[in-house]
This record gives structure tokens, C-alpha cells and sequence, in this order.
């Protein structure tokens, strides 16, 4: 297809089953699209996303020779990369597609109102029949990868994930900020729902990582740099003692960050007394007969849990969640711990042990008489320190009574959180964090270990608040992403870049001091002309905004193609269908 | 032809404010996607267009959409320190400041345009913020019959 043909627009209009069709008038958005300029071709279609309707596009193409293909339905954010395939398939440059959000975008958000949800979506429909008649075929680019993947954190997550890669045979960089490997679980003295110890799970890992030929093991580490793109990553790593900074070439990431226990100040006298601790904190403590208590060293005999401390507080940014690993984890600990103590007591808003086997620790639990008491989310226990002695108040709610208790110890069930320094990992690694400060996935239920930066994979707690088995089996698919990247050698990369026409550059330096990645830079000409170096391209377009001789094409972004979408909503021509 | 007898002319009950709305994909286009599968449901008149980055955004394109008659402009991108390209979205920010005394300076209410930062997660903030330009805007009444 050349510049100058006229382009040969097709529009599909999804159903989405009811989900769009049951707010949007479809077929009439369709019969509306015939009419816009360059659209030869216009239908409705029940699921544009199934077999059948990608097989309609397909022979549309043929039939009636389409050049630009629009199909109006769900986010781009979820079926671009569908779409943009299955335009390839029927023989176009898949720069050549433009979706159309009608359901997340028009019908799940202005259910009451059709007719101005159909209005709106015949909008966007012209909108993109403009906006396509401008769009151009990309060249698409190759690049190969490099073998070798870079693993940031070396807890129970970052240890998996080293080892499957390097089993696979690619090599691995791991590196982390403590000076040992091991992560939040080595610390750990009970484990669920195995009764090992935290060492006893992770040790043998360690082993291996440390001794394996494909692993090599930055420790109190980090990454202070970060430039490239899929497949050519470039990390330079600063280490303690080391007066040198290492830069080393990666193809693929992993960010298995992990998470730091909260230390819940302000919460049930954490902090007034040393004998009420955080779980993690009673995990810390060395493993013997007795439980002997941090105040006096004295055992303590009678012990209580809190739960859902600083989780599952709505409108509290940050504590919103659920922590996944505490109803668990505190079933797991009062079992092994009533056989040391004379009383022990839970208090819970709500009890989900729901993994494998974690059923059994809860009713383990109580056949050895922990006393588990509910509480109201609303009315949380009283807890005062007086005098070194601490009592709870609280409401049991099933017996709904007043009841009280002067534990020698009192164990808060805290949550997850991101570690201290998620967001110099977020910048770093350009990804995008969710209300509760774990990292993004690209797509919650399809993509949950991809991000959005792509050959950046998460896995472990970095994601979500989650216990060590899940974490584990994150890393490995996590590797498992990593590895087949790896493994194909090759990868494309968009080519929506920017490029500068040297011969309306003014020479005035503001694209240069506008990139964010340094990817554009003066050559040598006299006057000096801007170069846009595309492989550090990330394809923001910040350059071409800000470029005041109009100089700079953001490929697939352009100006004329932003405009044409505003021109068509507001101004559209006569014949465009408009009013 | 005064504020006040364009406003008698044009501003019936069925009046409705055309804004567009300039979304960045990483974070408020995704804020948008989740107000849909949230059903969270705000009012229909925003159309939004889909940028790389809020960097994208030349001053030139709100200047097109008001002069095009658009009642209202909406610029919605990451949290500063949250841009997926490290720092576009302070370059809005910057020639946001800029663009308002332009505005201002052609004698359009500077309350028809609004930067506003909506993360993938907020939802409900991209929601209040269309919402809250909507509001603005209509109380302002059309665009086009100030000029004339």
C-alpha cells in the first residue's frame, strides 16, 4: 500500500455479549460508521475476540481489499495484541489496526443511560475512522535477546526463580541488598504447613544458587542503573566494599522484590510494651522449649494473637488488603505454641485459611483448645500497658459479650507491606504500583507476572501480599517467562519511535533536555542537528510535544493523528456522517 | 452579544458539554478501564483520547480542541515520581502553568481545562475527576457562544 492510495477502512462493532450490546445501540453504531469518510466496509459481530469473529476480519480484509482495520469493543489494554495478530494474519502491517474501548469506556461506565452511551460511542467510532485514515505501516523490528536474566532479591522468590533459569541453562544475575541470601523466611521459626523452619525450606536453595556455574550472586547489592529495552537490558550494580560498579547485559528481568513486615505503631500498644510483638517478630525469636518472654526473659503462660493488624482497613491507603499469610500463620503458631503456654487465645475479624492443608492447622488449633474469639471490624479490642501488665478488652461477637484477658505476651498478626524503597524500585524498573504499593501485573487475571515494561517479569510478594508456597510457584512461572524469551533468542520491539527531520531542526537542544532516556543527542553538522537514537527510544513522545519547530514524527502518535481525533469530534464534516 | 444572554440562548436543559479528554495509556487510560469494570458510572460527555504519555501532550492539541469547540479539556495522566517514562508527565506539569495564562489571556475561563493525576488504580479519582470538570464546565455553559 502506498502513501497516496485511499485508505479502505473497516469498522467491527463487538457485542461483547450483553456486555456492550446490552447498554449500546451496536447495530446502529455500526449502520452510523458506514457513513464516515473512507469506511467501506461496517458490521456488528457477538464476540469480535473468538475464533469466529477474528476469522470475519480475516476475510473481510480480502473481500473487500481493507487497508485500515477498526474494531470497536473492549480496552486495546486487553486485546490489542489479539487484534493487531489476527490483522497480520490477513496480510496488514498490524500499525494499521485501532481499537475502539466501547465496554470499559462507554458501557460499564454509563449503564443508565444508552443513548447517550450509543452517542458517545458512535463519537469514538468516528474518532478512530479519522484517526486511521492517518495511520501508517511500521517497519517491524527484530532484535536478539540476550541469554541472561537479571534477578532482583534473593528471598525465597528470587532463589526459585535463579534456579529454574539456571537449570534451564541461561545464566542468572542475582542481586541482593542484604548480605545474605534468604529473604523475610530464613528469619522464620514456623513455616506452614510444614513444620519446618524457615532455614530448613530455604537453606537448601541457597546451597544450590550459591554453587551453581550458570548463577552469579551479588550480595549487599543493588541496582543503581537501568537502561535498555526487551531482550537488551543494561544493570549496573553497586556493591558494598567494592569500588568498582558492575555493568552487566541482561535480556529478561525478574523483581522479586518481596515485602517488609509493618510495624504497627499506634496499633493495640505496639511499641509500650517489648512483650507485644508483630508475628514476624515472635518468628525471629530462637526456637526452644519454652517461650520466654522479651520483657523479663521469664516463659510467658498466657499469650494472645491479634489479627488483620494494619490489613483489610478500607479508605486506609496502603492497608486495604488482605495479607493472605496471618489467618494461617497464627493458627500454625498458637498450635505449636499451646503445648508450651496454659491458655492462648486468637482474636479475629474473619478467619480464612484457605490453601492447601491450611484447614487442618485452624482445626488442629482448636482440638488443642486455642480459644478463637471474633471481634467486630468496627469495634476493635482495647489494649492498655500498665505497669508492664497488659490487658484486652474486647466484644466477642457470637457471644456477644464483654470479655478480658492479661496476656503475657500479645502477637500482632501485621500486614505485608511494600519494602521501604519500592518506589526507587518502581522508578527503576518503570513499573506502575497498585493502590496497596505492590507492583502491577499486566494484566491481573491473564498476565498476572508480565508488567507492562516488557522483559520485566514480578513474582513473589512484589506483586501481592501472599505466603511463601505461592510465592514459589510465582517464581517459577516467572522463570518460565523468562526462560522461553530467552529460549526464542529473538524478539520484536515497537516501532513506535520518534525521528527528527533534520531539515526543520532549529538546533535549540529542548528534545534533548526532554528525553527521559537520553536517546536524543546533537551529531556533529554545523549547525548541530538532533538525532534520536532509536533503540533507547521508550516512545513517550515527550520530545515531539515539546519540539517548538514541529520537527519531531512520534511514529504511530503523531500530530496529525491526535488531531484528526479532536477534529472529528467536534467539527466533523458533512459527509463524515456528523451532524 | 453578552456572557449572560448567550447563556439564556444556549444553555437549555438539553445542553450537554463536549470535553476531550487526553488520557496517558500507563496510568489514567488503565484508571479509566477500571472505573468500567468497576461499574462505576459517571457522567457520558468525556471522550478520551488515548496518549503514550501526558509528556505527549502538545499545548497546541487543548488549544485545537477549545478553538474546535470543545466546552472543556481534560488532561489526566500518572502521579509525579509514578510517570511510566520516568518524568513526562512533569513536563506537562510544567507547560501546564504556561498553558493556563494563555488561556486566561484569550479570555477563556481557565476552569475549562483540568491536569489531574489518576493512577491505574484510582478509579474512582479518574471518575470524580471527569465528573468535577463536567460539573465545572456546565456551570460555565458552551464555549462556542461565548466567542460569538
Amino acid at each position: 500500500m502506498t502513501e497516496n492510495e485511499t485508505p479502505r477502512i473497516g469498522v467491527f462493532v463487538c457485542h461483547c455479549g450483553h456486555n456492550i450490546a446490552g447498554t449500546v445501540d451496536v447495530v446502529r453504531v455500526a449502520k452510523e460508521a458506514e457513513k464516515f469518510p473512507n469506511v467501506v466496509f461496517s458490521t456488528d459481530e457477538m464476540f469480535m475476540c473468538a475464533d469466529s469473529g477474528q476469522e470475519l476480519i480475516r476475510t473481510k480484509i480480502k473481500e473487500h481489499d481493507l487497508t485500515r482495520i477498526i474494531v470497536a469493543s473492549c480496552s486495546p489494554r486487553m486485546h490489542e495484541p489479539t487484534f493487531r495478530r489476527v490483522v497480520e494474519e490477513g496480510g496488514l502491517n498490524r500499525y494499521v489496526f485501532e481499537q475502539v474501548n466501547l465496554r470499559e469506556h462507554v458501557s460499564w461506565c454509563h449503564m443508565h443511560e444508552p443513548e447517550a452511551a450509543t452517542e458517545k460511542a458512535i463519537d469514538l467510532v468516528r474518532m478512530a475512522v479519522a484517526r486511521a485514515a492517518k495511520l501508517e505501516p511500521l517497519p517491524i523490528k527484530r532484535v536478539k535477546v540476550i541469554p541472561r536474566t537479571l534477578v532482583v532479591g534473593g528471598g525465597i522468590a528470587g532463589l526459585r526463580a535463579s534456579l529454574d533459569i539456571a537449570d534451564r541453562g541461561f545464566e542468572v544475575v542475582l542481586v541482593e541488598k542484604q548480605d545474605k541470601l534468604g529473604g523475610n523466611v530464613i528469619k522464620w521459626t514456623h513455616m506452614f504447613p510444614s513444620d519446618r523452619t524457615g532455614t530448613e525450606v530455604v537453606e537448601p536453595l541457597i546451597e544450590r544458587v550459591e554453587s551453581h556455574s550458570n548463577i552469579k550472586v551479588y550480595k549487599s547489592s543493588r541496582v543503581i542503573d537501568f537502561e535498555g529495552y526487551i531482550g537488551n537490558f543494561e544493570v549496573t550494580i553497586e556493591s558494598q566494599g567494592r569500588k568498582k560498579n558492575e555493568t552487566v547485559e541482561v535480556g529478561a528481568v525478574i523483581v522479586a522484590t518481596g515485602f517488609e513486615a509493618f510495624k504497627p505503631k499506634g496499633y493495640y500498644g505496639y511499641g509500650e510494651s517489648p512483650d507485644i510483638v508483630t508475628l514476624d517478630e515472635l518468628q525471629a525469636m530462637p526456637r526452644q522449649d519454652l517461650l520466654l518472654r522479651p520483657s523479663d526473659g521469664k516463659p510467658a503462660k498466657k499469650i494472645a494473637f491479634i489479627g488483620c493488624v494494619g490489613s483489610r482497613e478500607p479508605g486506609k491507603k496502603g492497608h486495604e488488603h488482605c495479607s493472605r499469610y496471618c489467618c494461617s500463620a497464627v493458627a500454625k503458631a498458637a498450635a505449636d505454641l499451646r503445648d508450651r503456654v496454659d491458655e492462648a487465645l486468637v482474636l479475629y475479624q474473619d478467619v480464612r485459611t484457605y490453601g492447601r492443608g491450611h484447614e487442618d492447622i485452624h482445626r488442629l488449633a482448636r482440638q488443642k483448645r486455642v480459644i478463637f474469639s471474633k471481634f467486630e471490624p468496627d469495634e476493635k479490642p482495647e489494649v492498655t500497658v500498665t505497669d508492664g501488665k497488659i490487658k484486652m478488652r474486647w466484644r466477642d461477637v457470637l457471644a456477644d459479650d464483654q470479655l478480658a484477658f492479661e496476656p503475657d505476651l500479645l502477637i500482632l498478626a501485621s500486614a505485608m507491606i511494600p519494602p521501604s524503597d519500592v518506589e526507587e524500585t518502581a522508578t527503576m524498573f518503570s513499573l506502575t504500583r497498585s493502590g496497596d504499593g505492590f507492583f502491577n501485573p499486566e494484566h491481573i487475571k491473564l498476565a498476572p507476572l508480565t508488567t507492562h515494561t516488557a522483559g520485566i517479569m514480578i513474582a513473589g510478594v512484589a506483586q501481592a501480599a501472599k505466603n511463601a508456597s505461592e510465592s514459589v510457584i510465582d517464581a517459577s512461572g516467572a522463570a518460565a517467562k523468562a526462560a522461553s524469551l530467552l529460549a526464542r533468542g529473538e524478539v520484536e520491539i515497537e516501532s513506535t519511535v520518534s525521528r527528527v527531520d533534520p531539515d526543520l531542526c532549529s538546533s535549540c537542544h529542548t528534545c534533548v533536555a526532554a528525553c527521559p532516556y537520553g536517546a536524543i543527542s546533537m551529531d556533529d553538522s554545523d549547525p548541530p542537528i538532533a538525532v534520536v537514537t532509536e533503540a533507547k527510544c521508550h516512545g513517550c513522545g515527550t520530545c515531539a510535544a515539546g519540539c517548538p519547530s514541529g520537527a519531531i514524527t512520534m511514529f504511530h502518535s503523531t500530530d496529525e493523528q491526535i488531531l484528526s481525533m479532536v477534529e472529528a469530534l467536534l467539527v466533523p464534516s458533512p459527509i463524515s456522517g456528523g451532524e | 452579544m453578552t456572557q449572560a444572554t448567550t447563556k439564556t440562548t444556549t444553555t437549555g436543559n438539553d445542553w450537554e458539554p463536549k470535553i476531550v479528554a487526553f488520557c496517558c495509556n500507563w496510568c489514567s487510560y488503565a484508571g479509566a478501564d477500571l472505573a468500567g469494570t468497576s461499574r462505576i458510572q459517571y457522567p457520558p460527555n468525556a471522550r478520551i483520547i488515548r496518549v503514550n504519555c501526558t509528556g505527549r501532550i502538545d499545548p497546541d492539541f487543548i488549544l485545537a480542541a477549545l478553538e474546535m469547540g470543545a466546552d472543556g479539556v481534560l488532561v489526566s495522566g500518572c502521579h509525579p515520581g509514578d510517570c511510566h517514562y520516568t518524568s513526562g508527565n512533569l513536563k506537562m506539569q510544567a507547560r501546564w502553568a504556561l498553558l493556563r495564562k494563555a488561556i486566561e489571556q484569550a479570555g477563556i475561563d481557565p476552569r475549562r481545562i483540568r491536569l489531574q493525576w489518576a493512577s491505574a488504580s484510582e478509579a474512582q479519582i479518574f471518575a470524580d475527576g471527569v465528573t468535577l470538570l463536567i460539573d465545572q464546565v456546565k456551570k460555565l455553559g458552551p464555549l462556542r457562544g461565548q466567542w460569538r
